[in-house]
C-alpha cells in the first residue's frame, strides 16, 4: 500500500522546508499539509472526522510549537475514535532525556504507533508506516 | 490482878507504837499489837485478838511462818520482806522483823513481830534502777558522756561515753592537761582552756563547739559544756557534758556542699530555670531567668505569675500548659514557645515543664526550663530563604540548559540538515532555495544568541545598582518611543499614576518592564475593539505595586498560567510572538527583589502586576 496523505505541526519553516523536501523525494503525488500548531492540526482532524474523510497516514509532530504544542495535541488526538492507523512521528531537535521519558510514557500508556525522531533528519524511511499499513489491511 | 493490870498496861502501850507491831504468845496467838499495824493491815481489835496469827497466810505463807515464829520462840531473829494487798487493790511492800518477847525473867513468851512498809522505797529504787537505764541508753544513743573535776584533788572524772568519744581505753584516767590536750591546736585548745579558767576562777558556765583529735588520731567535733558547782560559796567542781557531733556537723556540711552546687548548677546553666508554685507563681528562678525579665535579684520575681510578666496571651498559653502538666503529671519536653514581655520582647524557647511532686505524689507546682533558640531560629530561617533561592536558581539554570540544548541543537540540526541536502542536490534553482533557507537559519541562530546573551547578562548582574526612580518619568519616555506605535494601533493610555511615586530600581531594567509589558498590551489587543491600557499603583506594606491593565485578548491561564513567563512559550497564534520578552522582563523584576504576577481572563484583557521591594 501507498501513502496518500500526511500532515506536518511545525513551527519552524526550514523543517517544514526539510520535511517537505524529503517527501517529494519518496512521492511526487503525496499530499502533504501543514500547520503551524497543535491546535489547528487538531482542527483540521476533527473536521475530517466530522465529514468521514479518511485521515493522513502519517503526522509528523514537533513539540515546542505555541498556543498548543506536541504533547497537548498528543493528549487530545489519543482520545479521538477512528485514530488508531495514524502513524504519529515526533520530529525534534531536543536531546532532553525527560522529552524521551514523557515519548516512551505514551507508547506504553496507549500503545499507538508513535516514532520519535531526533534532528537533524536527512532521509526519511516510510517503510515501517507502509508495512504497518499492510498488515492492518 | 497484877497480870490484869500488865496485859491493860502492855495493851495501852503497843496500842500507841508508832512502828506497826505485834505481839504473840508462845501459841502464835495475838496478844496484842498498834494501831498502826492494825491500819497497816486493816483489822479491827475483836477480829483478831486472842486469834491464831496463822489464820490470816494462806497454806503456802503458813508453813514459813511457823517456822520462822517456832524459831523465834528458841531465841533466833528472823526478817524477811513480803508483799500484800490492801482492800483497794494497792500492792504493799514491808520489811518484817520478828524477834523473841523476853520476860522480866529472860524467858521467851512469845514472839515480837515488827514491820515496816517499804513500797515508796521499792518504788524509788526501781524508778531510780529505770532512769539510770534510759540515761545510759541515751547517753549512747545520743553520743553524750558526762565528766566531773575536783578543784580540790585536781581529780577529772570522765564518763564511759566520754572515753568512747575520745577513743582511749575505759581504764584510761584523764587529768585536765591530759584532757585540754585533745583538742586540736589551736582555736579549740585555746577556747576550751580559757573556758575551763574562767569556770573555775569566776564561775562560768559555758558550752562550745569544738574539734579534737582523738587518741586514734581522727577528727572529731563535739559540744564540750560545763557548769561550776559551789560549797560554801566557792567553787570546788566543775561538771559537764560532751557531745560528738561529727556526724551531724560532716551531714550539715555535705548539706551545705550540696546546695551550694545545686545552686552554682541551677545559676550557671546556659538556661532560664525557674520553679512555680500551683498557681503558677514564681517559687525559684535562675540568674539566666532573671536577666532575661530584666531585675536584679531573684527576689523581684518570686510570688510573680506570668501575667505580672509577659503579654496576656502568651500568659493564658503557658497558665494552660502548666495546668495541662500538673493535672497530668506528665512532663512537656522540649516544646517550642514563643515569650512576649510587657515591653513587647519577643523570644522564642524551647520549653520543657516538669510536674514537681510532693513527697505524698501530689503536684505542687512544676519546674521549667527554657532554652533562647531565637538565634538558631533566625539562622533556620535564613537558611531555609537560601534554600529557596538556591531551588529557584537551580531550576533556572535547568531551564536555560534545557533551551540551550533545544534551541542552539534545532538551529544546527538545520545548518546540518541544509548542508547535507546542498550536497547532493544537483538543480542550480534548488541549491539557491536551500542556500536562502542556510541564510535565514543562520540569522535565527543570531537572533537565539542574542536572547540568550541578554538573560546571561540579567542574571549575571544581580548587584546592579538600584535606583529610587520616578515612575512617571520613565513611563513618559517609554510612551515617547512609542508614539507612533500607539498613534498607529489608536491605544488609548490611561496612566492614573501620581507623579509623586518612587520606585527602588535599576533604570535600563525598568525602561525595559515598561516596553515590554506595554507593547504586549498593545501586540495581544481584541481585534473587535481599540485596545485601552490603565496604569496604576498601590502600595502594600514595604511595596509598590504597579500595574497595566488591558482589553486584550486575555490568556487561558489554567492551561498557559504555568508557563507564562517561561523562555520561548508563546500563547497566541501571532507571527510577531518570540516567547522571550516576559521571561527577559520577570528576570529582570527578579533580579531587583521584586515579583510579577497576572490575572487574566479570555477575551477580557489581562492586568499584569509588578512588584517593586521599597526597602529603607
Amino acid at each position: 500500500m501507498r501513502i496518500n496523505s500526511v500532515y506536518i505541526v511545525d513551527d519552524d519553516t526550514i523543517t517544514i522546508f526539510g520535511l517537505r523536501k524529503l517527501l517529494a523525494k519518496y512521492s511526487a503525488d503525496l499530499v502533504v499539509e501543514e500547520f503551524r500548531n497543535g491546535r489547528l492540526a487538531f482542527d483540521s482532524i476533527l473536521s475530517l472526522l466530522e465529514n468521514n474523510i479518511p485521515l493522513p497516514e502519517v503526522i509528523f509532530l514537533d513539540i515546542n510549537m505555541p498556543v498548543m504544542d506536541g504533547w497537548a495535541f498528543l493528549d487530545e488526538f489519543l482520545k479521538l475514535p477512528n485514530t488508531a492507523g495514524v502513524h504519529i512521528k515526533i520530529i525534534t531537535s531536543s536531546i532532553d532525556i525527560r522529552d524521551r521519558e514523557k515519548w516512551q510514557t505514551y507508547v506504553k500508556k496507549t500503545g499507538h504507533q508513535i516514532d520519535f525522531i531526533t534532528k537533524p533528519i536527512y532521509e526519511l524511511n516510510l517503510e515501517d508506516v507502509t508495512h504497518n499499513m499492510d498488515l492492518a489491511s | 490482878m497484877l497480870k490484869a493490870i500488865e496485859t491493860y498496861a502492855l495493851s495501852y502501850l503497843a496500842q500507841q507504837l508508832p512502828q506497826p507491831t505485834a505481839f504473840i504468845n508462845t501459841s502464835f496467838e495475838l496478844v496484842c499489837a498498834s494501831q498502826s499495824w492494825l491500819d497497816y493491815f486493816e483489822f479491827t481489835p475483836h477480829e483478831i485478838e486472842g486469834k491464831q496469827i496463822l489464820a490470816f497466810f494462806d497454806e503456802h505463807g503458813k508453813g514459813h511462818w511457823e517456822n520462822c515464829l517456832e524459831n523465834c520462840l528458841t531465841g533466833e531473829k528472823e526478817f524477811g520482806i513480803q508483799n500484800t494487798v490492801s482492800s483497794v487493790g494497792k500492792e504493799q511492800w514491808f520489811e518484817w522483823t520478828n524477834v523473841p518477847w523476853y520476860d522480866e525473867q529472860e524467858n521467851i513468851i512469845g514472839v515480837i513481830i515488827q514491820i515496816k512498809d517499804i513500797t515508796k522505797r521499792l518504788e524509788n529504787e526501781l524508778k531510780y534502777e529505770k532512769l539510770e537505764n534510759l540515761l545510759k541508753d541515751q547517753s549512747e544513743i545520743a553520743k553524750v558522756g558526762t565528766w566531773e573535776y575536783n578543784i580540790g584533788s585536781d581529780s577529772l572524772f570522765w564518763s564511759d561515753m566520754t572515753k568512747k568519744i575520745h577513743e582511749v581505753p575505759l581504764d584510761f584516767e584523764p587529768n585536765m592537761d591530759r584532757a585540754i590536750n585533745f583538742y586540736e591546736q589551736g582555736h579549740s585548745r585555746n577556747t576550751i582552756a580559757m573556758l575551763a579558767h574562767n569556770g573555775i576562777h569566776r564561775g562560768e558556765s559555758w558550752s562550745q563547739k569544738l574539734k579534737l583529735i582523738t587518741e586514734k588520731g581522727r577528727e572529731k567535733w563535739v559540744i564540750a559544756a560545763g557548769k561550776p558547782l559551789y560549797k560554801n560559796g566557792e567553787v570546788t567542781r566543775l561538771i559537764g557534758t560532751f557531745q560528738d557531733i561529727t556526724q551531724q556537723v560532716e551531714q550539715q556540711k555535705k548539706t551545705k556542699e550540696n546546695e551550694q552546687l545545686l545552686r552554682t548548677l541551677v545559676d550557671n546553666l546556659p538556661l532560664n530555670l525557674y520553679i512555680k508554685d500551683a498557681e503558677s507563681r514564681k517559687v525559684l528562678v535562675n540568674k539566666a531567668e532573671c536577666q532575661y525579665l530584666g531585675v536584679e535579684s531573684p527576689q523581684e520575681l518570686i510570688g510573680q505569675s506570668d501575667f505580672d510578666l509577659y503579654d496576656e496571651n502568651i500568659a493564658q498559653i503557658s497558665r494552660d500548659e502548666d495546668l495541662q502538666v500538673m493535672k497530668t503529671k506528665k512532663p512537656m519536653i522540649g516544646k517550642r514557645t514563643i515569650s512576649i514581655k510587657k515591653d513587647g520582647v519577643s523570644t522564642s524557647f524551647l520549653t520543657s515543664k516538669i510536674p514537681l511532686l510532693n513527697l505524698e505524689g501530689e503536684c505542687k507546682g512544676l519546674i521549667g526550663i527554657s532554652m533562647d533558640i531565637s538565634e538558631i531560629i533566625q539562622k533556620e530561617n535564613q537558611l531555609s530563604d537560601l534554600i529557596n533561592v538556591t531551588a529557584i536558581q537551580n531550576k533556572k539554570l535547568i531551564n536555560f540548559a534545557h533551551i540551550v540544548s533545544h534551541n542552539l541543537r534545532s538551529h544546527t540540526a538545520n545548518f546540518s540538515m541544509l548542508v547535507d541536502f546542498l550536497a547532493k542536490e544537483e538543480q542550480e534553482n534548488e541549491k539557491e532555495r536551500i542556500l536562502e533557507m542556510l541564510a535565514k537559519a543562520s540569522d535565527n541562530l543570531m537572533d537565539t544568541l542574542e536572547n540568550l546573551n541578554e538573560v546571561v547578562d540579567i542574571s549575571t548582574n544581580v548587584n546592579l545598582e538600584k535606583k529610587s526612580l520616578n515612575l512617571n518619568e520613565q513611563i513618559n519616555r517609554v510612551q515617547e518611543n512609542l508614539t507612533a506605535f500607539l498613534h498607529q494601533n489608536k491605544v488609548v493610555l490611561d496612566n492614573k499614576i501620581s507623579d509623586k511615586v518612587y520606585v527602588k530600581a535599576v533604570p535600563a531594567y525598568l525602561e525595559s518592564i515598561i516596553l515590554n509589558l506595554l507593547t504586549n498590551a498593545v501586540k495581544y489587543q481584541n481585534p473587535q475593539r481599540n485596545p485601552k491600557i490603565t496604569l496604576t499603583t498601590e502600595k502594600k506594606g514595604d511595596q509598590i505595586i504597579f500595574r497595566i491593565e488591558d482589553n486584550g485578548l486575555g490568556i487561558d491561564m489554567e492551561k498557559y498560567g504555568k508557563k507564562l513567563f517561561g523562555m520561548y512559550k508563546t500563547f497566541h497564534n501571532n507571527s510577531d510572538a518570540r516567547g522571550i520578552g516576559l521571561y527577559i522582563t520577570k528576570n529582570q523584576i527578579e533580579a531587583m527583589g521584586g515579583s510579577i504576577i497576572v490575572c487574566s481572563e479570555v477575551n477580557k484583557g489581562s492586568t499584569f502586576s509588578v512588584y517593586f521591594k521599597d526597602e529603607n
